[in-house]
């Protein structure tokens, strides 16, 4: 078991997500960045899909009440045992008693702390993924408790480098209502800088607006990635957490590196749209 | 109809005609055919008003196999009509359950009796869920329902509230924040986790609303798992 002495900014329980339910308005949910998260399991010999913590720009405070095997991937945070500081893209080993101190981001805004055998708590709908209206708890709180599965026999032979990069161009396709942009708005898309604004695992914000004006369109399917443009100009990138359909214009689509890479930005980076094939 | 690489592992397809039951109709089939045929590569089906999103495992098969499988699908109205059922919700049109009843039948020069007796005398299209797990969006209703959103979304509107908005009506199955006039309430679920399908419609399926009284209402909210009447046609 693992005790939360104090749960960061936003830490949750994650897993690859929950799939098949989108047709009742189900989220996908999920790791925001997919490929940290994988290899965060990948480094204790875990499946790629495993449930684990999500911590986003300033860590918890955690006790472990049993030896576990862990390891954290994704953005820069420093991470302290027992005030020892520790590696990140490795397996950890810790003992009954130690207190692991993540403290918070100095590049990037999400990392991933992964134990040997994974989470232990109930899948709904086929996941253990976060989210408010599906699970009963959906970000840590002080004093919880979290049950770790049981693994005596895992690997640790997973030889990983850092590869943790962040990108400021973000890769993009033409979504179904490309066509309503105008030749301006276009200039404006693929030449200027965009700031990221508020965000959340629902979705990013930009601060620069673009064309004001376009018409709601009917309710019509979204997903992660789907970029969509209010009417009043503003630009919405949607992320793992989004609802599955939306009324407005879908006028690109970021494919699953650049949604990956966009959940290490934060509020004030600035990014540039690249169309591509 | 319009088939579109919506990502590198969905497809998107979209109806240009008019809106009603017989889209629905066409939609739900296209979507039960793409999951018969296609089952081992499917992720969702996800289908709304007038389109219809096909995720699937791109390990498995390529964008552009798939594209070329899903246009293949011939589509249309099928001989066999697809069993959808019609299901009876119980509402209660209590002002105590219905914040905005008042205000909209002024807006509508109407009286609340007569939006009450509008709201429930038609039998309206699961045309899409969405927005929260199990919202349904129902229509089409009557044209003297017709109404804007509320300029200012209502932070906080209860678990089983009847909306009303544009040319649609809907439940709310949790408490959410939202901008649809409240017209009433169903003290039953719309989404159940005790489940293994936790809505018991679907889209394609229709509602009837039932209007009852405070007491009964009271009484059907103590009985936890209750579910609606349904009909097959």
């Amino acid at each position: 078991m693992i005790k939360v002495i104090d749960p960061g900014l936003y830490s949750s329980i994650q897993d690859n997500g929950r799939f098949g339910y989108r047709n009742i308005g189900v989220p996908y949910s999920g790791f925001m960045d997919n490929e940290s998260a994988g290899l965060a399991n990948k480094i204790i010999g875990n499946k790629e899909s495993q449930s684990l913590i999500e911590i986003t720009l300033m860590g918890p405070t955690l006790l472990f009440n049993n030896d576990y095997t862990l390891s954290i991937t994704g953005g820069d945070f420093s991470s302290l045992i027992n005030n020892d500081k520790i590696e990140m893209y490795k397996p950890i080993h810790v003992k009954l008693g130690d207190t692991l101190k993540i403290n918070h981001t100095k590049s990037g805004a999400r990392c991933y702390l992964a134990i040997s055998g994974g989470i232990d708590i109930k899948s709904i709908l086929g996941s253990k993924s976060s989210f408010k209206g599906i699970t009963s708890s959906y970000f840590l709180k002080k004093g919880d408790e979290i049950k770790i599965i049981n693994n005596d026999k895992s690997n640790f032979s997973f030889n990983c480098k850092s590869v943790f990069k962040i990108d400021s161009v973000l890769h993009v396709s033409k979504g179904p209502e490309f066509c309503m942009l105008k030749k301006d708005s276009l200039d404006m898309l693929f030449n200027k800088k965009f700031t990221i604004g508020i965000n959340n695992r629902m979705g990013y914000n930009f601060n620069e607006k673009l064309q004001v004006g376009l018409k709601s369109i009917i309710s019509s399917p979204v997903l992660p990635g789907t970029i969509q443009l209010t009417p009043s100009g503003n630009i919405i990138v949607l992320h793992r957490d989004c609802q599955t359909s939306g009324g407005y214009n879908r006028i690109l689509q970021l494919n699953e590196k650049s949604l990956n890479n966009l959940s290490q930005l934060k509020n004030g980076n600035k990014t540039k749209f690249k169309l591509i094939n | 109809m319009k088939y579109f690489i919506y990502s590198s592992n969905s497809i998107l397809i979209t109806y240009n005609s008019d809106i009603n039951s017989d889209l629905i109709q066409v939609l739900s089939s296209l979507k039960s055919k793409i999951e018969i045929d296609y089952e081992e590569y499917l992720i969702d089906t996800v289908q709304s008003i007038n389109s219809l999103l096909v995720v699937f495992d791109s390990n498995k098969i390529s964008v552009d196999d798939f594209y070329i499988k899903v246009k293949s699908i011939k589509t249309g109205k099928t001989k066999n009509k697809l069993k959808s059922k019609i299901w009876e919700v119980p509402v209660c049109y209590d002002p105590s359950y219905a914040s905005d009843l008042e205000e909209f039948s002024k807006s509508k020069n109407l009286s609340k009796q007569d939006v009450i007796k509008i709201h429930k005398s038609k039998v309206y299209d699961i045309m899409s869920m969405g927005f929260l797990p199990g919202f349904m969006y129902l229509g089409n209703t009557d044209n003297r329902l017709y109404c804007e959103r509320k300029p200012r979304p209502s932070l906080n509107i209860k678990k089983g509230s009847i909306g009303l908005a544009l040319n649609q009506t809907c439940i709310y199955p949790q408490d959410s924040p939202g901008g649809w006039h409240i017209i009433g309430s169903s003290p039953i679920n719309f989404f159940d986790l005790k489940y293994k399908s936790p809505c018991f419609a679907k889209p394609a399926d229709k509602i009837k609303f039932i209007e009852i009284s405070k007491s009964r209402y009271e009484s059907i909210k103590k009985n936890k798992s209750i579910k609606p009447n349904s009909q097959i046609i």
